[in-house]
């Protein structure tokens, strides 16, 4: 898990979700590339995140992209946040004895016609999800994440305050951690649009 | 006719070999401000997943502008506080006045030092007032090595503790408002406030903090007590309101 | 304890492999060509497991050509970056993984860009404007952190590609011996002498 390094977190607004990465990717103690992003779209309202090795983040994006476009196609909608989220731990619990590296954070709001409620949820490397009604943190930098969002998290923040918070407990934490930081990107997702963000950071 | 073989099981020579240390959890936390300081430890005191007991202190006041903090491995930490203060009677036995906060570092230094080869396995933390009336907090590590800052968090919850200050007390990641800028000193208040959230928010996320927490506050010489007016139950440990004074505040941590 | 980097400009990619073949102290061959050309506009600089390295690399090779044969145009840099990846990924998780580390450098004429790709054997791909593998990387990286320019033409590329090599020759233990060099750009790929 410390062998590519990054960190993730996610955290619930009023109305709205963050999510948030940093940029790193490393070999070991080299820095390889700062423009390595871990979390994507899934669809226009659910956010992936994933920390851990590396070439499991991209094989999973791959094989995610893949069972969800497999879901729309058979149910003929959009998925919702909590079925990503016991598909994300079902494919993760398929390797019980052999894992991906990786441990992903789920962020989104669910459907409409459901309120538009926010969610989010962190699983383990084997898939055992965490539903979370505040914040979740995975990565190298995780207990400093802990320690800061513990701090400065509050419940019903509007998107613009949720961003902040999101960012400032980001930023500080990697800032303490070898193995993440060189810039971040923030993604605020609310009923009506996805505010993206990059972030510039610390470069040591 | 029945017959059976023994196996013999090899034996091998085995070698033990004694742990003069353990890890007693805890965190510890110290924040100068400009006239004062404040030295925090929880008083949990646990071995694995054991508490051992809810209330072991953790800070000692040393001098009446002096106090310690010590956090890692209990024994050591009590016996290190110990043999300080007997250094520091001496002191005061040989020039009729307490010893100054920045000798009192530079003792702690020599005295760890010297058992640079089998340390005193503690991280301490020192916090008081200076001669020219300023608060200062001094960091070591276990070998002697230190440094004075405005803050710093050690022990068990330190990496849940530190990045937060970072934020809240050096104002990391944080631009001023144009023309404007980062206050270098926090008022008394504000700082006792950010010293008890932080232990409620590491006794939230780490099993080994928790129980109470103790905040000792010295202000200095000719400082008021504005800031400590709003808080409860704070207690005076210095008998007379000339020189530097020392307070302590507790509060009741969660449990669980 | 080969060594290989490479670097984008203006419209072309350049890649450096040293050419020396290493087995325990001896010095096997000078004049290794670690370097593939997998299409017109696409080439491949490995480096790793001696055995793994030339079976992958002529394993891709073929199916690389193979693709292109089939569908009578080649692959995207970014399209055969993707499928060296899943290759690399899926062989690390067989009996048998291939220890190979490449650095991929294509033009893609349809956005008249040119590509550089770094990957190692585990799978980690990541797209660079410039990139570095072995213990040369060390020095090289920082090297390039300060003279790489985006926008540097093939000569003055050359000429931070040769700073890189003196670094390299000047500050590791091993010598590398000689590098090969080779360029892809929108007329194809050619062999520099250095």
């Amino acid at each position: 898990m410390q062998y590519n390094g990054g960190s993730i977190v996610a955290m619930v607004g009023k109305n709205c979700v963050a999510i948030a990465s940093d940029l790193r990717l490393g070999n070991q103690a080299l820095t390889i590339a700062t423009d390595f992003e871990k979390v994507f779209p899934i669809t226009d309202r659910i956010y992936l995140g994933m920390a851990g090795l590396a070439t499991d983040v991209l094989t999973l994006r791959e094989r995610f992209r893949f069972r969800v476009n497999m879901y729309s196609i058979k149910e003929e909608r959009e998925i919702e946040p909590k079925t990503l989220a016991q598909l994300v731990s079902s494919t993760l619990y398929e390797r019980r004895f052999g894992p991906y590296f990786i441990e992903p954070i789920i962020a989104g709001l669910t459907d409409s016609s459901k309120g538009s409620q926010p969610f989010i949820a962190s699983a383990d490397l084997i898939g055992c999800l965490n539903f979370a009604k505040d914040f979740v943190v995975v990565g190298t930098a995780e207990d400093k994440l802990l320690g800061v969002a513990e701090g400065l998290w509050e419940p019903d923040l509007e998107p613009e305050d949720l961003f902040e918070t999101i960012s400032q407990t980001l930023l500080n934490a990697v800032d303490r951690d070898a193995f993440s930081g060189w810039g971040a990107v923030v993604h605020v997702i609310t009923p009506d649009k996805v505010i993206t963000r990059t972030l510039k950071g610390r470069m040591d | 006719m029945s017959h059976y073989t023994r196996t013999q099981s090899q034996q091998h020579p085995t070698q033990r070999q004694f742990n003069p240390y353990t890890e007693n959890g805890g965190t510890i936390l110290a924040i100068a401000g400009a006239d004062f300081s404040v030295i925090a430890g929880d008083t949990r005191q646990s071995e694995g997943y054991s508490i051992q007991t809810r209330y072991a202190p953790k800070v000692f006041k040393l001098t009446d502008k002096a106090v310690l903090a010590v956090n890692g491995f209990a024994a050591d930490g009590n016996m290190f506080v110990k043999k300080v203060k007997q250094r520091l009677e001496w002191y005061r036995h040989a020039h009729s006045k307490d010893m100054p906060l920045r000798s009192i570092a530079r003792l702690i230094q020599t005295m760890l030092y010297a058992q640079r080869f089998f340390p005193y396995y503690v991280y301490n933390i020192l916090g008081g007032i200076e001669e020219d009336g300023t608060g200062a907090v001094y960091s070591f590590d276990p070998v002697g090595s230190y440094e004075r800052e405005a803050c710093r968090a050690a022990g068990s919850a330190q990496s849940l503790v530190q990045p937060f200050l970072d934020n809240q007390i050096y104002f990391k990641n944080q631009t001023p408002v144009l023309g404007t800028s980062h206050p270098t000193h926090l008022p008394l208040r504000h700082v006792v406030q950010l010293v008890i959230d932080s232990f409620t928010s590491a006794t939230e996320r780490h099993i080994e903090v928790g129980d109470g927490v103790e905040l000792y506050i010295i202000l200095a010489r000719g400082r008021g007590t504005q800031g400590l007016d709003s808080f409860k139950d704070v207690q005076e440990l210095t008998p007379h309101a000339e020189g530097e004074r020392l307070f302590v505040l507790r509060r009741e941590l969660k449990k669980d | 304890m080969e060594c290989q980097f490479g670097l984008s400009g203006n419209g072309y990619v350049l890649l450096a492999a040293s050419t020396t073949a290493v087995r325990s102290i001896v010095k096997m061959k000078h004049d290794q060509d670690n370097i593939k050309v997998l299409g017109p506009q696409l080439i491949m600089s490995y480096s790793g497991e001696p055995g793994d390295t030339i079976q992958f690399a002529e394993y891709i090779e073929r199916n690389i050509r193979l693709y292109q044969i089939r569908n009578f145009h080649a692959l995207r840099p970014s399209s055969a970056a993707s499928w060296l990846r899943r290759q690399l990924a899926d062989s690390l998780r067989s009996r048998n993984p291939y220890a190979v580390n490449i650095l991929l450098g294509g033009y893609d004429n349809a956005t008249s860009k040119p590509h550089l790709y770094w990957m190692d054997y585990l799978g980690t791909l990541t797209n660079q404007p410039y990139a570095a593998q072995g213990y040369g990387s060390y020095f090289v990286l920082s090297l390039l952190d300060r003279y790489h320019n985006p926008e540097a033409s093939l000569e003055e590329g050359l000429e931070t590609l040769r700073r890189c090599i003196d670094e390299v020759e000047k500050r590791l233990v091993v010598s590398q011996g000689k590098y090969i060099v080779k360029v892809v750009d929108k007329d194809g790929v050619r062999v520099i002498e250095l």
